[in-house]
C-alpha cells in the first residue's frame, strides 16, 4: 500500500508534538556540534534539516545500555535469586531515520530473531514491535555514502513505515505500511500530496541516486571458502594502523554485539547488557587467560569477515549499509572500501 | 513473548569437591518449579548458563545424563568471580540456570556403533554425561570404550563414579594419570600415549574427544594414525560466552557460534574454521 | 607551512626512501593522504615504492608514538613536537628501545582541527585552500574565509614545543617557538567556573560519551595491557554510560596521564562526537607543569616527575 501526502516544514513540528502525546519520539537532536538521535518533549526540538546524524539509531531499537533483570542480592530475601524481567517497553516512533539506517534495522532484526523462542531477543522483538520507522530520504549524499553497493538507495523503503522527501518547503510524505498510516491519522499537518510535489520528489530522487557512488563490490567474497579469506596475506598490512578502538562498531547501525554484566547497589541488583566490541582486546578472552583473538590483527580481520563473510553465509546478505560513518569517524581513516576491495579481489 | 535470558531458580542439594587442590566442585542441582525441570530436557554435550544474581553467568557444560532424574550436575573449575562465589556458596541456596543450550553430541548416529571417548583433566564433564547415558542405554551402543587422565591421582573428577565403572564389564575404562603417587596403582602416562596403547580400533566407530589444547593436538594424530577420519572424531568446544543464544556475537567461530552451532563440532567441520577457540 | 605542504612531503619522502634502500629500518611509520577530506592517514611504508607515497600537511595530526608500545623492529617515525616528546616518554617508560627507533622529526606549526571546520562549514564534504595565514572553507556551494589560527586545533594553539625534543634527522629547518597563545585557555575556563558551574559543566560535556575508549587508544601512554576500566577483581568503574562510571573512567584515565601528558591532543581528535577531554587531561598537565616545572617528554635524561621522589618536591598540600 503506498499513500502519497504533504505537510509543510513549518508544520513538522507540531505533528511531532501531537505524536509526543501518543508516544515516545526520537528524532535527530543537536547537541553541541553533534546531530544525535533523541527523545523530544516538543516538535521544534527536531533538527531535519542536514546530513545523517553521528551516530546510528540502533540505540532506539538496541539500547546502549539496557536493564534485563532486577532480583534482590540478600540471600534470605524469599525471592533470592529469583530474577524479575522488566515492564514492556514503551510504543515509539524514530523519525528522520535515512533509509540507510533502516535497512540496518532489517540487518539488525535477523541477528536478533534467529527462529525458535530459545533464539528470541526478547528485548530487541518488544521493542522492535512497538516502534513506527519514519524516514527522511537524501538529497544530497555524502561522498563517503555507499548505500547502493547493497541494493539501498537514497530513497529506498526497506524498513521504513513511512518516508519523507525534502522538496523545498514541504516534505512529500509517503505512507507505506499500516503502521504508518495509523500515526499519520487525525493529524492536523498532513494534506492530500499534490501534482508540483509529487514530481519534484521524482526529481530530487533521480538526482541523489545518481550522486551515489557504488562504492565496493562483494560479489566474490561469498564464493571464497572461510579459510582462505582468513588466511589471505592482506590482514597482516591492512590492520596496521588500527586503533581498536570501538568507534566504528559504536557508530555502525548494524553492529550488534553486546556484554552482559550485574550491577547492584545495597541488595538491589540489576542484569544489565552494555553494547561491547570485537575490536576490544578482551571481548574473547577466556577466564583462563587465553585468548583466541590475541592480537589487533586477529580482531581487525574478525571485524570485516564477520561483517562481509560470515554474516553473508548464515543470513544470505553483507552486515553493512552503506551509512560511511565508520569511514568519517575512525580517527585513524581507515576506510571499509579499502579493506572490502582488498577481500573482494 | 517468552524470554531466554531468564534464569529458572534452582537449589544446590549438594557441593562435592573432586579434586585434592579443591579447585573443581561438582553442584547437584534441583529446580525449584516442577515445570522448569520438565522443560529443561536435555542431551549429552549440551551446556546450561549458571546464574548468580549480583555476580553474572558462566557457561557450563551438563555433567548429569538424562537419565539421571531429578537433578543436575555441573562441574565447575574455579577461575573468577562467578566462579569463586559458587565455590563458597552452600547447599540449601538458591542460584540460577538457563538452558538448556547448544548442539548436543550426535547421540544418534552413534547407536548401534562402537564409541571411544579420550577425555583429560576437567574437559571430562559432558563425556560423563555421554557414559552414563550409554550406560544406562547399554544395548543401544556397540563396544565402549573409555581413555580418561588427569595430572594427578588427587585430580581425577568423579572418583566413585569412575570405580562404579571400572566394575562393570560391559565398558573398557582406562584412567591414567600423568604422575602418579604412592596410593595409585593404575595407569601412569600422558592420555594421547595411553589411546596409542589401548589402540581402539576405528571400524565402525566414533571417537569423542575433549580436553586441554595440548592433550588434543597430541592424541588426534594418534587417532588418524588408528585409521580415524575427521567425519568421525568429534571435538567439543570452549570460548567466552555472554548470551548462550547466537546474539552477542562473542563466542564465533568463523560462521558459526561454539553456543549455538556447538560446541560439538566434528573435526572436519573445525578444519574449515579458524582456530579461533 | 601549507595544508597540502608539496615541500615537507617531498623531504619525507626522500628520507623514508633511502632509510628503507640502506636497510636502516625495517620499515617507516608516516602519513599517506585520506581517503577523505581533512584527515590523513597513518601508514607503515616497508618498500621505497611505499615511500614515495607518504605525505604531509596540516591534518597529519595523529600521535604516531601510538604505534610504538613493545615493537620490536627497527622503525622510523615521522614525529612532530608533541609526538617526539611522548616518544621521549615512551622510551623512559621502557615501551620502546631508542635504539631501534630513528626519530624524523619535522617541525610543526599547527594541524587543522576538522571538527571545527566541519562546523564552519556545516557539511564534512569540505574543499580547503590555505593562503598565508587565511584559509577558505568551500562546501555545499558555500565559501567563507577564516583565519588559519582559528581552525587550528586548541592544543596547536597553545603550543610551548612546535620543534620536536629528540630527532635524529630533522625534516626542513627548526621553526620559531611561538610561546603558545594560552596553553591553559581550555583549562583556565573551568577554572573560572564555581563549583556548581563546573559540575553542570562536565555532566553536560560527558553526557554523549559513549564509551568506544577511543581517547585511550589513541593516546600513545595508554598502553596497558589491561585498562583499568577493564578490571573486573575489582571492577573501578561500570562499563555503561552511567554518568558516574563515565566520568569515573575519564578523570582516572587523565590523572594516569599526569606528568606524561604532551597535550598532543590524540584524545579529543580521536572522539567521534568531540568530547573536550583536554579539559581534564590539560589541568594536570598545568598542575605538574606549576608544581614540579616539569614539562613531559622534553629530554631522555629527565627524571619524570611523578616517577621519583625528590626532598626538594613541593609539599604545600602538608598543613
Amino acid at each position: 500500500m503506498m499513500k502519497e501526502m504533504v505537510i509543510d516544514k513549518k508544520d513538522i513540528a507540531g505533528l511531532l508534538t501531537e505524536l509526543t502525546g501518543e508516544m515516545t519520539v526520537i528524532a535527530p537532536v543537536r547537541k553541541g556540534d553533534n546531530l544525535l538521535f533523541g527523545p523530544v518533549s516538543d516538535g521544534s526540538e527536531a533538527a531535519l534539516d542536514s546530513v545523517n546524524t553521528r551516530l546510528a539509531p540502533k540505540d532506539a531499537l538496541f539500547p546502549q545500555c539496557e536493564k534485563m533483570m532486577t532480583f534482590t542480592t540478600d540471600r534470605q530475601a524469599e525471592d533470592a535469586h529469583t530474577m524479575q524481567d522488566v515492564s514492556e517497553p514503551d510504543k515509539q516512533v524514530i523519525f528522520g531515520v535515512r533509509p540507510c539506517d533502516a535497512a540496518g534495522f532489517l540487518i539488525l532484526d535477523k541477528v536478533f530473531n534467529q527462529g525458535g523462542a530459545e533464539y528470541e531477543d526478547t528485548y530487541y522483538l518488544r521493542r522492535r514491535e512497538k516502534t513506527t520507522v519514519v524516514g527522511l530520504g537524501c538529497n544530497k549524499p555524502l561522498s563517503t555514502c555507499f548505500c547502493a553497493s547493497f541494493g539501498g538507495s537514497p530513497f529506498g523503503t526497506d524498513g521504513l513505515d513511512i518516508l519523507l522527501t525534502d522538496v523545498g518547503d514541504k516534505y512529500v510524505v509517503t505512507v507505506l505500511t499500516d503502521k504508518g498510516e495509523a500515526r499519520l491519522k487525525g493529524k492536523s499537518g498532513p494534506s492530500e500530496a499534490d501534482p508540483t510535489s509529487i514530481e519534484k520528489a521524482g526529481q530530487i530522487k533521480e538526482s541523489a541516486v545518481k550522486s551515489v557512488k557504488a562504492g565496493i563490490a562483494t560479489d566474490k567474497i561469498k564464493g571464497k571458502a572461510t579459510m582462505e579469506l582468513f588466511d589471505d596475506p592482506c590482514w597482516d598490512t591492512l590492520y596496521e594502523t588500527c586503533m581498536n578502538c570501538g568507534v566504528c562498531t559504536y557508530s555502525c547501525p548494524t553492529c550488534h554485539c553486546f556484554d552482559i554484566q550485574d550491577e547492584a547497589i545495597d541488595t538491589e541488583g540489576v542484569r544489565m547488557r552494555n553494547w561491547d566490541s570485537c575490536m576490544f582486546s578482551l571481548f574473547t578472552r577466556h577466564g583462563s587467560g587465553h585468548n583466541p583473538r590475541p592480537t589487533k590483527k586477529d580482531r581487525f580481520r574478525q571485524r570485516f569477515l564477520h561483517k562481509f563473510k560470515y554474516f553473508q553465509d548464515n543470513f544470505d546478505t553483507v552486515a553493512c549499509v552503506g551509512c560511511g560513518r565508520c569511514i568519517r569517524l575512525c580517527p585513524v581513516n581507515i576506510d571499509v572500501r579499502q579493506v572490502v576491495e582488498e577481500m573482494n579481489r | 513473548m517468552n524470554n531466554p535470558y531468564i534464569p529458572k531458580p534452582v537449589r544446590i542439594e549438594e557441593i562435592i569437591t573432586e579434586t585434592e587442590d579443591r579447585s573443581l566442585k561438582t553442584f547437584r542441582l534441583a529446580f525449584l518449579n516442577k515445570e522448569d525441570e520438565q522443560a529443561f530436557s536435555y542431551v549429552p554435550g549440551q551446556f546450561a548458563e549458571l546464574s548468580i544474581a549480583g555476580k553474572g553467568e558462566i557457561p557450563i557444560g551438563i555433567a548429569s545424563s538424562p537419565t539421571e532424574e531429578g537433578y543436575l550436575l555441573f562441574t565447575v573449575n574455579k577461575v573468577g568471580i562467578v566462579t569463586s562465589h559458587l565455590h563458597n556458596m552452600s547447599a540449601g541456596e538458591i542460584m540460577g540456570v538457563r538452558g538448556p543450550l547448544g548442539k548436543p553430541y550426535p547421540i544418534n548416529e552413534l547407536k548401534g556403533k562402537n564409541v571411544v571417548i579420550i577425555g583429560g583433566g576437567f574437559a571430562f564433564t559432558t563425556l560423563r554425561s555421554t557414559i552414563a547415558y550409554m550406560l544406562a542405554n547399554r544395548s543401544e551402543f556397540g563396544k565402549i570404550t573409555v581413555i580418561y587422565g588427569a595430572r594427578t591421582p588427587g585430580m581425577l573428577l568423579y572418583k566413585e563414579q569412575l570405580k562404579e565403572w571400572e566394575a562393570r564389564n560391559d565398558i573398557d575404562l582406562n584412567v591414567t594419570v600423568d604422575k602418579g603417587d604412592e596410593s595409585w596403582s593404575g595407569k601412569v602416562g600422558f592420555v594421547p600415549t595411553v589411546t596409542k596403547e589401548v589402540a581402539p580400533s576405528a571400524e565402525d566407530a566414533y571417537a569423542l574427544v575433549c580436553g586441554p589444547p595440548i592433550m588434543i593436538k597430541f592424541t588426534q594424530p594418534v587417532l588418524i594414525k588408528l585409521g580415524w577420519t575427521p567425519e568421525t572424531i568429534i571435538m567439543s568446544l570452549e570460548n567466552r560466552m555472554k548470551c548462550g543464544i547466537g546474539i552477542c556475537g562473542r563466542c564465533n567461530v568463523g560462521p558459526k557460534y561454539t553456543c549455538k552451532d556447538g560446541p560439538v563440532f566434528t573435526l572436519a567441520e573445525l578444519n574449515e574454521l579458524p582456530k579461533e577457540y | 607551512m601549507n595544508h597540502r605542504d608539496t615541500e615537507n612531503t617531498e623531504k619525507i619522502k626522500k628520507i623514508a626512501g633511502r632509510l628503507l634502500a640502506e636497510k636502516r629500518v625495517d620499515a617507516v611509520i608516516g602519513f599517506r593522504p585520506g581517503t577523505v577530506s581533512l584527515i590523513s592517514a597513518p601508514t607503515v611504508a616497508r618498500t621505497e615504492e611505499e615511500a614515495a607515497g607518504l605525505h604531509w600537511d596540516r591534518f597529519c595530526g595523529v600521535n604516531l608514538a601510538n604505534y610504538l608500545p613493545k615493537r620490536e623492529d627497527k622503525i622510523a617515525i615521522v614525529a612532530k613536537g608533541c609526538d617526539s616528546r611522548s616518544i621521549v616518554g615512551l622510551v623512559a617508560e621502557n615501551q620502546i628501545k631508542r635504539e631501534n627507533l630513528y626519530i624524523i622529526g619535522i617541525p610543526c606549526t599547527g594541524m587543522i582541527d576538522r571538527a571545527k571546520v566541519i562546523s564552519l562549514a556545516e557539511s564534512p564534504e569540505v574543499e580547503l585552500t590555505e593562503n598565508g595565514e587565511e584559509v577558505t572553507i568551500k562546501a555545499d556551494g558555500k565559501q567563507s574565509t577564516v583565519a588559519l589560527s582559528d581552525i587550528l586545533q586548541d592544543n596547536c594553539q597553545g603550543c610551548l614545543h612546535r620543534n620536536p625534543a629528540v630527532f635524529d634527522e630533522l625534516v626542513g629547518k627548526k621553526v620559531e617557538e611561538a610561546g603558545g597563545s594560552d596553553i591553559n585557555a581550555a583549562v583556565a575556563k573551568v577554572e573560572a567556573m564555581s563549583q556548581d558551574e563546573r559540575w553542570n559543566h562536565f555532566d553536560q560535556m560527558f553526557s554523549t560519551c559513549i564509551r568506544c575508549y577511543a581517547c585511550r587508544n589513541a593516546c600513545p601512554l595508554c598502553y596497558c595491557e589491561q585498562c583499568f576500566a577493564d578490571d573486573s577483581q575489582p571492577q573501578w568503574c561500570g562499563k555503561s554510560t552511567n554518568p558516574v562510571d563515565v566520568k569515573i573512567f575519564h578523570i582516572f584515565r587523565a590523572y594516569h596521564c599526569a606528568g606524561r601528558c604532551t597535550d598532543c591532543g590524540a584524545c579529543v581528535r580521536a572522539c567521534p562526537v568531540g568530547i573536550n577531554v583536554r579539559e581534564l587531561t590539560g589541568k594536570l598537565e598545568k598542575e605538574v607543569r606549576e608544581l614540579f616545572g616539569c614539562e613531559a617528554g622534553m629530554s631522555l635524561e629527565a627524571i619524570p616527575p611523578l616517577g621519583v621522589y625528590l626532598e626538594k618536591d613541593p609539599q604545600e598540600f602538608i598543613k
